[in-house]
């Protein structure tokens, strides 16, 4: 079994020292025009490189730009489409954070790439990070986006949005949109994309919509395939126990399934119950609260699941994106990975030697 | 039956009682004073004075619009939860978390045992009481939003977390009793975040408030209340202070379908838009709730805290209150 330590989303772009707020700074003096587009943009990126180099530092190898550009998972997606306006603040799920909720003035359309930019910066960042080079070949970078339904599920109509008037019509048109930033991401070399569709275990009752907009995704990456890319689709939900969704989720045409296990205690039997058909993301350590696991108890939560997940390779990560938590804690969060990955082989030599010795 | 609660406590008040519900705008010296004592530039009593002069304001304005049931204002918070988790030993400052777009707040972290200190907000409301022959609401936070908005790394879960909180708060309200306050608010914003929590939320209000004297209201805002209502009326208060408006009022058709057996506070104008409610709307509002709710149960308020708004929006949507509410009294 494979075990490969991943970040499942955003990491903080800001900290307690002056130097880790340079980005707080910069946009408030952007905001009263005392600095440039540009300077904000310069600011992004030296943030997203430090977000990345500690995601380096504590052990991850399947990291992510930190999301550093997000203004929040919603708008920051949905205000890039042509037909979106974006509105007031709406909180997102049952976090102390606040997105903006978009509004569908016409039918949404990609006119311009979303977030391959970002992929493009982020990818040869790593390269260039000074730790990478010890690492060279075990380390990439995967792209997020959020999915089409959870997308919809959080949009408005506005004026002029008659033609939009169904959540099924909305998921479609963001899936189209998505699908052809997934294509894109694929051309600059993405392998590895995460799809975070939350909304679908708040509104169960959305499930065929949720699941015919995540088909036309998959159709955009049997297309990449096809045409000779590579590109995985990781789903991961959160902000809810999937207990109940399980085996639809499990059951579902993607690579991977990212589940967040902080929610209910029963998950890990459900899981270790029913298998998995595909590597899932284990989202075991809390991305929502600052108190650090146990490395051990954790691995020995793993073992229940690990020998019930098909193709051999299990992706370990926190329940969500850490931007909830302060970023010391966020850290030690990313640290605790590699620690429970050395707990779970340290329990695995144990078994082998009393089963040896027995 | 709440009409009559308040009235064996001594309070008599008109029907569609106009209120508020809680916060009010900062006048810029007291913005500024904050700004000041956080640089180390004046002295706490410096600014205590000021935020005296603040509240005194904020009652004689409420006074002045004929506002029926008072509150303080909050002139001397910042964040509803913060202000308790700095006062009561079990919680340390946490680090910087955002909240949205470039804003970032201190997160509380529970890392011991949670303690009710002493008297947290009684000496201000005695403050404020004392400036008026008119009720002033004591103010808390409630056990479940603290607990929700704070991290845990001390107590086994989150519901072991809240009943501490609620152990704590409850001699709050004890103290608040015993000073004389007979309507106390204990705010509860983060009621709806998670539906399967409901019975926490519930027994811990229970452990705040059983056997206490006193009229209780409760706030909820930016809820998902279509999950959790009418199982949501099992929280023990009397009276629930509920965001109407901002929802186009949503509300009203759950109400429709099982009955709502509470007094309520109606938010009746949208503490987030600058634009101030004419009296036409504020008054289709009102009769929008007298279909379904009865009159003797109806108060009148804004949607949530006006704490957002400038000091000119917010008397204006409080008049926009107080003429709506007098309108429907006559």
């Amino acid at each position: 079994m494979t075990l490969i330590l991943s970040s499942t989303g955003a990491y903080p772009r800001i900290g307690d020292s002056s130097e880790l707020q340079l980005l707080r700074r910069t946009a408030a003096l952007a905001e009263r025009g005392e600095r440039t587009a540009a300077d904000l943009a310069d600011a992004e990126n030296e943030m997203t490189r430090k977000a990345m180099e500690e995601q380096v530092r504590a052990g991850v190898e399947l990291i992510t730009d930190g999301q550093i550009r997000w203004y929040d998972p919603i708008s920051h997606l949905a205000g890039k489409l042509a037909g979106v306006e974006i509105n007031g603040l709406l909180r997102f799920f049952d976090t102390n954070f606040y997105f903006r909720q978009p509004v569908l003035i016409a039918r949404p359309q990609r006119l311009q790439p979303m977030i391959v930019d970002e992929y493009r910066f982020a990818a040869n960042a790593l390269g260039q990070l000074p730790l990478a080079s010890e690492k060279a070949g075990k380390l990439a970078v995967k792209p997020v986006l959020t999915g089409p339904y959870t997308l919809a599920k959080f949009s408005l109509v506005g004026a002029g949005g008659d033609g939009m008037s169904s959540l099924a019509a909305h998921a479609e048109a963001y899936a189209e949109a998505l699908s052809e930033e997934l294509r894109a991401l694929a051309e600059a070399g993405a392998t590895f994309l995460q799809l975070d569709e939350p909304a679908i275990l708040k509104y169960p009752g959305d499930w065929d919509i949720f699941a015919a907009a995540l088909a036309k995704l998959v159709t955009a990456r049997e297309r990449v395939v096809k045409s000779g890319g590579r590109l995985a689709i990781a789903l991961y939900v959160y902000f809810r126990d999937p207990g109940p969704l399980y085996e639809r989720l499990a059951a579902l045409p993607v690579d991977v399934l990212g589940l967040d296990f902080t929610y209910s205690p029963n998950l890990v039997d459900v899981v270790a119950s029913a298998g998995s058909p595909i590597p899932l993301g284990l989202g075991l350590v809390d991305g929502r609260n600052t108190r650090l696991e146990d490395p051990s108890a954790v691995a020995r939560t793993m073992e229940k699941m690990l020998p019930k997940i098909a193709g051999e390779m299990a992706y370990l990560g926190p329940s969500c994106g850490l931007e909830y938590l302060p970023r010391d804690r966020a850290y030690a969060k990313l640290e605790l990975l590699e620690r429970i990955r050395a707990a779970l082989a340290g329990q695995a030599r144990l078994q082998r030697g009393r089963s040896h010795t027995g | 039956m709440s009409r009559q609660k308040l009235e064996r406590l001594g309070v008599h008040l008109p029907l569609f009682p106009a209120t508020s519900v809680g916060s009010f705008p900062k006048p810029d010296y007291l913005v500024q004073a904050r700004a000041d004592f956080s640089k180390g530039r004046i002295t706490q009593q410096q600014l205590e004075e000021l935020e005296r002069k603040a509240t005194a304001f904020w009652i004689a304005k409420q006074e002045e619009l004929g506002v029926d049931v008072l509150v303080d204002g909050e002139q001397y918070r910042g964040d509803m939860v913060a202000y308790f988790a700095e006062r009561m030993p079990g919680f340390t400052q946490g680090g910087l978390v955002r909240s949205y777009g470039n804003r970032y707040y201190h997160k509380p972290v529970i890392t011991g045992a949670v303690l009710w200190p002493g008297p947290i907000t009684v000496g201000w409301w005695k403050y404020a009481q004392g400036l008026t022959a008119k009720p002033v609401k004591g103010m808390l936070t409630g056990p479940y939003t603290v607990m929700d908005w704070s991290f845990n790394e001390h107590y086994a879960d989150r519901k072991a977390a809240c009943l501490a909180l609620a152990d704590a708060l409850r001699q709050e309200v004890q103290a608040l009793i015993a000073a004389g306050c007979r309507i106390i608010q204990i705010d509860e914003p983060a009621l709806s975040v998670r539906p399967e929590e409901l019975p926490i939320a519930i027994e811990a209000m229970h452990r705040v408030t059983n056997g206490l004297d006193a009229y209780f209201i409760t706030h909820a805002c930016y809820g998902a209340f279509e999950y959790i209502y009418p199982a949501m009326l099992d929280l023990p208060v009397d009276n629930f202070d509920l965001e109407m408006s901002n929802s186009g009022l949503d509300m009203l058709a759950l109400f429709r379908r099982h009955p709502f057996t509470k007094d309520i506070s109606f938010g009746v104008v949208d503490v987030h838009s600058h634009v101030v409610e004419d009296a036409d709307t504020v008054r289709r509002r009102v009769e929008q709730a007298l279909t379904v709710l009865p009159k003797e149960r109806v108060w009148v308020d804004p949607d949530c805290g006006l704490k957002t708004r400038t000091v000119e929006e917010a008397i204006e949507k409080l008049r926009a209150c107080v003429a709506a509410a007098r309108a429907f009294r006559n």
